[in-house]
């Protein structure tokens, strides 16, 4: 795209989408930490994935101070317009992202601290890495500024919800025949529960990438599609 | 007689103004190259482009004020209610009370407040006597939102006001002859923020009795005042739209290269 005429409003609009990237691939990291800390039940590496989302947080409040400062000073509009609204939308859905990665970290530690060996549920493995990937996926679709690339993640999220479903039955099935380790297994319950949590957000964050591309909201795009696809 | 103008969209509403394939030359130069736009009585159109876009050209071939330039050639039709404003049989005096124009710097005649706003209405002897002639003044003062702030002082000279003032008195002498279409060329572009906010809360005020066409260069006003939104370049109508529409997700990238202030 070609540039401003106004050097230093291109410099303010390449330090939102800077921070924002920074974002994604903290997020990214958040939760890669945390499902190994659950797996090697490492309790000093949870402590770090926890600690971590105190970057993230920081990030979306320079995220919030820079569209702030784009907003007052150069009325943006257009593709301009559309970027830094997206922007602050994302970094707020960004950092969701952490929390729960967080909330998984606190997790770990809490299963590590208790009473018995429980075995982690492999669909949770499966859900992290999915989840994982479209926080990658949609963070190269932002950079790429790639619509497909956008609407592809956006379908995954169907998938992940699949796999918490069949998740939350396998958890229940462990729980019923052996309810001594219902109160760890609860926390594999809410661990699955982030994770699909997670995909939600990197869903919205793909409708986010999308609008900032096109200028047409996902949902009223895909509607458009799937009427035009059901014409004889 | 009227013809049957074909509005370009399906609108709920019947365009006051058309203009079709108009072509304007100043002797070589092809300043606006065959526009086809529909203007509404209920919306505010802003033309927006570049210096030398040939949006106030077109905005002043909508009252024929380009008549007075002597190598300035028009070709197409303009259509006020159907009937083409640059026929034999118009006449231009009256036309310009029906398409009232508002000026870059605000120009009072250098007369009082009171004969600025009732003057149109004297030669095109709208008012029978003196009585009526004062309720014009008043009225117009009144929809101008000036009234209030020179009613003690219509004798003093209207040249003596604010420029901001100034500008509401011509937009209340443009609206005394009671137009039906109201042509702004930046009538804000010598004013300061406040007086701007009056002059466009003002326009938003009118926008739902008088056809309205703003040319500005300022983005920001045409977001701020106008429904409908035109870019104009190298005489070109480059994109037509809703506001929001222009201003969120331009089409072309014309449009968006020259709103976001890109290299183009």
């Amino acid at each position: 795209m070609s540039q401003h005429i106004l050097r230093t409003y291109d410099d303010e609009l390449k330090e939102v989408r800077s921070v924002i990237v920074r974002m994604g691939s903290l997020a990214a990291e958040q939760l890669a930490d945390s499902m190994r800390a659950l797996k090697d039940q490492d309790t000093d590496l949870a402590q770090e994935a926890r600690a971590a989302d105190k970057a993230l947080d920081a990030l979306e409040v320079q995220a919030e101070n820079t569209v702030v400062g784009v907003f007052a000073r150069r009325a943006p509009v257009a593709d301009d317009l559309r970027e830094v609204v997206s922007a602050l939308k994302m970094s707020t859905m960004i950092e969701r992202m952490g929390d729960y990665a967080k909330n998984i970290a606190r997790r770990t530690i809490a299963i590590a601290e208790g009473q018995g060996v429980v075995l982690m549920p492999h669909l949770l493995d499966e859900m992290a890495t999915e989840a994982n990937e479209m926080i990658q996926d949609v963070m190269d679709a932002y950079v790429q500024r790639g619509a497909d690339e956008a609407i592809a993640v956006w379908e995954r999220d169907e998938h992940l919800d699949n796999m918490y479903n069949a998740a939350y039955r396998q958890i229940l099935a462990r729980m019923m025949e052996a309810p001594e380790h219902i109160a760890i297994l609860s926390h594999y319950l809410m661990i699955a529960k982030n994770l699909e949590r997670i995909g939600d957000q990197a869903t919205n964050v793909a409708e986010q990438v999308y609008y900032t591309i096109t200028g047409r909201f996902l949902e009223e795009a895909r509607q458009a599609r799937d009427e035009n696809a059901r014409l004889p | 007689m009227n013809a049957v103008v074909e509005p370009l969209m399906a609108t709920e509403s019947k365009p006051k103004m058309s203009i079709r394939d108009v072509h304007v030359r100043y002797g070589d130069v092809h300043a606006v190259k065959g526009i086809n736009l529909d203007l509404y009585s209920d919306k505010v159109t802003a033309l927006i482009g570049p210096s030398g876009c040939g949006k106030s050209t077109l905005l002043r071939c909508l009252n024929r004020m380009n008549d007075t330039i002597s190598d300035c050639e028009v070709r197409g039709q303009i259509y006020l209610d159907g009937k083409d404003v640059y026929a034999s049989d118009i006449d231009v005096v009256q036309l310009r009370a029906r398409v009232g124009m508002v000026f870059q710097k605000p120009n009072p005649f250098p007369k009082s407040i009171y004969d600025n706003v009732a003057y149109g209405p004297r030669i095109h002897g709208l008012a029978t006597d003196r009585d009526a002639l004062d309720e014009i003044v008043e009225a117009s003062l009144e929809k101008a939102g000036l009234w209030h702030e020179v009613k003690d002082r219509l004798d003093h000279l209207g040249t003596a006001l604010s420029g901001g003032q100034q500008q509401r008195l011509c937009i209340a002498r443009a609206i005394a002859v009671n137009p039906e279409v109201i042509l702004m060329d930046e009538p804000c572009s010598s004013l300061d923020p406040i007086a701007t906010a009056k002059v466009e809360a003002l326009i938003d005020e009118l926008s739902g009795r008088y056809a309205i066409v703003i040319v500005t260069h300022s983005m920001q006003q045409a977001a701020r005042v106008s429904q409908k939104t035109v870019f104009f370049h190298l005489g070109e109508m480059i994109e037509y739209g809703d506001t929001t529409q222009i201003f969120t997700a331009p089409q072309q990238e014309q449009t968006r290269d020259y709103i976001t202030g890109r290299i183009g």
